[in-house]
């Protein structure tokens, strides 16, 4: 795949967090990006497109393994970075009775 | 001045959408501008020494659990801390005096229906063996602790559809964690003493292949344990909300 189309995938999610109304909307949104950023990375370690790092033969193309390791990484903070969001969302759905954030900032100005 | 006819409103949030979309084009130039520059950047220098050296030095066919679990363990290490402390953190944000059981959707017949059930049972021991296989052979083939650790606990989760009234201990799992941690960081340290640096190999460097693949077995399979309990608790904790 072509590196434009993972920038695609971010401005995608930049757009959904600028546009949603609803918080739920806005940490599916963050983890849209997150996906952009990790087709990105997979990108520039393969860009002259070689085999998998895996049991390799010598004198072959490879793709970098860095990359690859590093996304790893990504992948489980990323999941915990969506969990506790999520937990996070289902607080203020009972402290406000809505996880619009138009009511849940309102509510805030208004006390 | 307040506008408040919906014509008007209409508008406002046209023009917004504009500004919007016109800011992500420009970012979009910028990214492109980054892309026509990265000819000049790319090399192939640390592809070049992993693909040469890294089979030799830490003894896994695997070039990426080569680089998680000997080249940069310090990172996974920190990885596998980042997700204990979100463990902790959702469970201490989710405590609350409620008396807890777990949510109504999954013992709901008509969302889960028999058939699914059925197939879960069905399922289940063999996801479970396919985690231990890509946990155990991390250093052979693609897979490793953490993808294999996510595995495991999917293949938990789905018994929570068998026995929808299934009663797990947190604090018992992430005790249990918290000591793996510690076993993670003890047997990092261990090279040390045997090699005289940290965060690596505990055999030596000129140690077979198979002596070296002792201690990445065992590493991978203490790191898949941890994250399978971490997502496991994670997901208990979800579950109690239900009231």
């Amino acid at each position: 795949m072509d590196p434009l189309l993972t920038f695609i995938v971010i401005l995608i999610g930049f757009y959904g967090l600028a546009t949603s109304t609803n918080i739920i909307k806005s940490v599916f949104c963050v983890t849209i990006i997150e996906s952009g950023v990790i087709l990105l990375f997979l990108n520039m370690g393969n860009l002259d497109g070689g085999r998998i790092p895996v049991d390799i033969i010598p004198d072959t193309l490879i793709a970098d393994p860095l990359p690859q390791a590093l996304m790893i990484t990504t992948i489980v903070i990323g999941s915990t970075v969506t969990s506790l969001s999520l937990m996070l969302c289902i607080k203020v759905f009972h402290h406000f009775g809505s996880v619009e954030w138009v009511d849940v900032l309102g509510m805030e100005r208004g006390r | 001045m307040i506008l408040k006819s919906s014509s008007s409103r209409i508008v406002i949030s046209v023009i917004k959408h504009i500004v919007l979309i016109g800011m992500l084009g420009f970012l979009f130039y910028v990214f492109f501008g980054a892309y026509e520059n990265l000819e000049a950047l790319y090399n192939t220098f640390g592809k070049d020494y992993f693909s040469r050296y890294a089979e030799a030095e830490t003894g896994s066919k695997n070039l990426v659990t080569s680089i998680l679990l000997d080249y940069r363990l310090f990172d996974s290490l920190f990885e596998a801390g980042i997700l204990l402390i979100a463990v902790s953190g959702v469970i201490w944000i989710s405590r609350h005096e409620i008396e807890e059981k777990n949510a109504q959707f999954m013992i709901d017949k008509f969302k889960t229906p028999d058939l699914f059930v059925t197939f879960s049972r069905l399922v289940y021991p063999l996801m479970l063996a396919f985690g231990f296989y890509v946990i155990i052979n991390g250093h052979l083939s693609p897979g490793g602790g953490f993808q294999g650790g996510a595995i495991v606990a999917t293949a938990i989760l789905i018994l929570y559809y068998i026995d929808a009234e299934k009663d797990t201990n947190i604090n018992l799992i992430v005790t249990v964690e918290k000591y793996i941690y510690i076993a993670i960081l003890l047997l990092a340290t261990a090279s040390y003493f045997t090699r005289g640096a940290f965060f690596t190999n505990v055999f030596p460097l000129e140690s077979s292949a198979d002596a070296k693949s002792i201690y990445l077995v065992v590493l991978n399979v203490l790191i898949g344990f941890k994250v399978a309990l971490g997502l496991w608790a994670i997901f208990t904790a979800f579950l109690k909300e239900g009231r």
